[in-house]
């Protein structure tokens, strides 16, 4: 059996007397993506931001190849090979698109990989590249659609050379066509090999979505949260018809 | 013979294909000539006194931007850099007698210090939070300047501090060519990979750290640099005057510092420096109109602030100059198209 890459333990997080997540347990596999799906205020994104460190968990532990990594900082966490997108988009509006995403390539983690390591300018390209925004690079980032920040945002992510990534609604605001395309650079991402300067070994994922019909397609296995509470683990197709799911998200009774 | 003509030629193609085609760049060389040039025609005494007196300033706003400007750590308080570094070198000067060539880098090391021991406790502020806290550092030292009055002379300060140089074209001459280069150095940072992180941070931190950047460490690094470039102005400030108070860390010091870069235009560092250009000798000049002075002064700064908010300097180089849509390269505005890639400019 492969050792598992994340492991997360009875993680709980509490806002005086909200449990936004409960006593949650899972395991990811390498290169496995799981999906994470949920009502609105399930505590998905709550539980991306416990792995990134951006919150400290009230309970549990969250274990990355084997190493417990509760209470470490960000930065600490990103350079052990976890990045994230932000589901509300975060770039820096006033600096050129190229520069959002050396920001990232300037971490220890990306300084210490690759053999082209100090051009920094050209790993960035190349994330720009594989995200589909090169041509766009010089420009401001407020000058970007809600698809391309997206797309930055994945460039940013992968900038870092992450060996896990979360990415929290990559789908979110995207037509049927970006949708798409998102979906097909995330897998072609999760393939890995070289991109340009940049290398990948395929990180393996979690990424909360609403869009279950593209989650379904990319993920190979699916957890279901409700009221912070881990409702169903497994493959997609079983997930889907877990009542529980069915319940949470339709109510009591179902469609 | 030959490599020499080939470099005089290199330096004059350059010259002409770098500096001659923006006229923010002439402006700039027209300014650091006429700067260096200004003891040659007139050796006025008041007039190398205010001007030697902008060029300190101006380092002392560089570096607020710096600092607020581009990594968007608003200090409120930034007199307490140049105070600190004043009274370091008054201090050190007066009582262990060390020269000025080192009282002088001693205060820009008192200045880095001090950086730190207003940042750790930063950290973890912003916006107007982090303000009012670097607001409280330097009353708090007024505070203790006048509590040891036997070591710090009180109110009255430290007085008999050596002088900069012999003369006074030589103190020009030191405080000029230090502003130039320390406000390069500054420009250069900032315009380096350190200065992408620190506008970064500015933006939103939480995305830096998200990044994998230890933003702990570059807003250190900010507070430290800041300080120490204040440090200078403050050094230079005390063996200038020869005497050092409690008007060095004055709230007003620290507001004036702001008044004069966002007037110029923050996140820019010329900016500041042509905003201190401008504004602290019309703000002397006008001392032949005392009744008006303060007027004068306020309505200019609240007119270009309402009509040039990002700032004067910024604003005119917008009118002169255009920025290419595709390659983002500057040229002036009466071409029609770029300078470099012959886009057009329209």
């Amino acid at each position: 059996m492969a050792e598992s890459l994340l492991e997360i333990v009875g993680l709980g997080k509490r806002f005086g007397g909200l449990h936004v997540t409960n006593n949650v347990s899972f395991e990811l596999n390498q290169h496995e993506i799981i999906g994470l799906i949920g009502p609105n205020g399930a505590g998905k994104t709550t539980l991306l931001r416990l792995i990134m460190g951006i919150l400290k968990p009230s309970s549990g532990s969250i274990r990355f190849k084997g190493k417990n990594i509760n209470g470490l900082k960000t930065w600490d966490i990103v350079n052990l090979g976890i990045a994230c997108t932000f589901q509300n988009m975060r770039p820096f509006r006033r600096l050129p698109i190229i520069a959002n995403v050396m920001v990232s390539c300037m971490c220890p983690r990306a300084m210490k990989r690759g053999e082209w390591v100090k051009r920094i300018e050209a790993k960035a390209m190349d994330a720009l590249e594989f995200a589909g925004i090169s041509d766009m690079a010089l420009e401001k980032a407020s000058t970007l659609s809600q698809g391309d920040l997206k797309r930055l945002e994945i460039a940013r992510a992968i900038g870092t050379e992450p060996e896990l990534l979360l990415l929290d609604e990559p789908f979110g605001g995207l037509s049927p066509l970006e949708t798409d395309l998102m979906a097909k650079s995330i897998k072609r991402l999760h393939k890995g090999g070289r991109f340009g300067r940049l290398h990948s070994e395929g990180p393996s994922m979690i990424i909360v979505e609403h869009k279950l019909q593209q989650l379904m397609k990319i993920a190979d296995r699916i957890v279901a949260l409700s009221f912070g509470t881990l409702i169903a683990d497994g493959k997609p197709d079983e997930v889907v018809r877990n009542p529980q799911v069915i319940e949470a998200y339709f109510g009591e009774g179902g469609i | 013979m030959g490599f020499i003509w080939f470099y005089i030629r290199k330096i004059f193609t350059l010259f002409k294909c770098e500096v001659l085609v923006l006229p923010s760049r002439v402006a700039l060389l027209v300014f650091v000539v006429a700067l260096l040039l200004i003891p040659a025609f007139t050796q006025d005494p008041y007039l190398l006194w205010v001007l030697i007196l902008t060029a300190i300033f101006s380092i002392f706003a560089a570096s607020w931007d710096l600092l607020s400007g581009f990594t968007g750590q608003v200090n409120f308080g930034h007199a307490l850099f140049f105070g600190v570094a004043a009274y370091t070198s008054g201090l050190i000067n007066v009582y262990a007698k060390v020269p000025n060539f080192l009282s002088i880098p001693l205060a820009a090391i008192a200045g880095v210090l001090t950086g730190l021991i207003v940042g750790i406790p930063c950290l973890r502020l912003r916006g107007t939070y982090l303000a009012l806290t670097t607001l409280a550092f330097p009353i708090i030292l007024t505070g203790l300047i006048f509590a040891l009055p036997e070591v710090t002379g009180g109110e009255l300060g430290i007085s008999g501090l050596d002088r900069l140089s012999t003369s006074r074209v030589y103190d020009y001459y030191i405080t000029v060519v230090l502003m130039l280069v320390l406000t390069t150095i500054m420009w250069k940072i900032t315009d380096s990979k350190t200065g992408i992180l620190l506008h970064a941070i500015r933006e939103d931190e939480l995305a830096v750290r998200a990044g994998g950047i230890n933003t702990t460490r570059y807003k250190l690094l900010a507070f430290c640099l800041s300080g120490f470039f204040a440090g200078i102005a403050g050094g230079l400030y005390a063996h200038i005057m020869r005497t050092v108070g409690p008007s060095t860390l004055e709230v007003a010091l620290s507001f004036q510092v702001i008044i004069w870069s966002v007037f110029g235009g923050i996140v820019s560092i010329y900016g500041p420096v042509a905003g201190v250009f401008i504004l602290f000798p019309l703000a002397e000049f006008l001392r032949i109109l005392p009744k008006v002075r303060m007027l004068v002064f306020a309505v200019l700064v609240l007119l270009t602030l309402i009509y040039m908010p990002e700032g004067l300097i910024p604003w005119i180089r917008n009118k002169i100059e255009k920025e290419c849509p595709r390659c983002k390269v500057r040229s002036i505005a009466t071409r029609k198209t770029c300078r470099i890639c012959a886009a057009s400019l329209d």
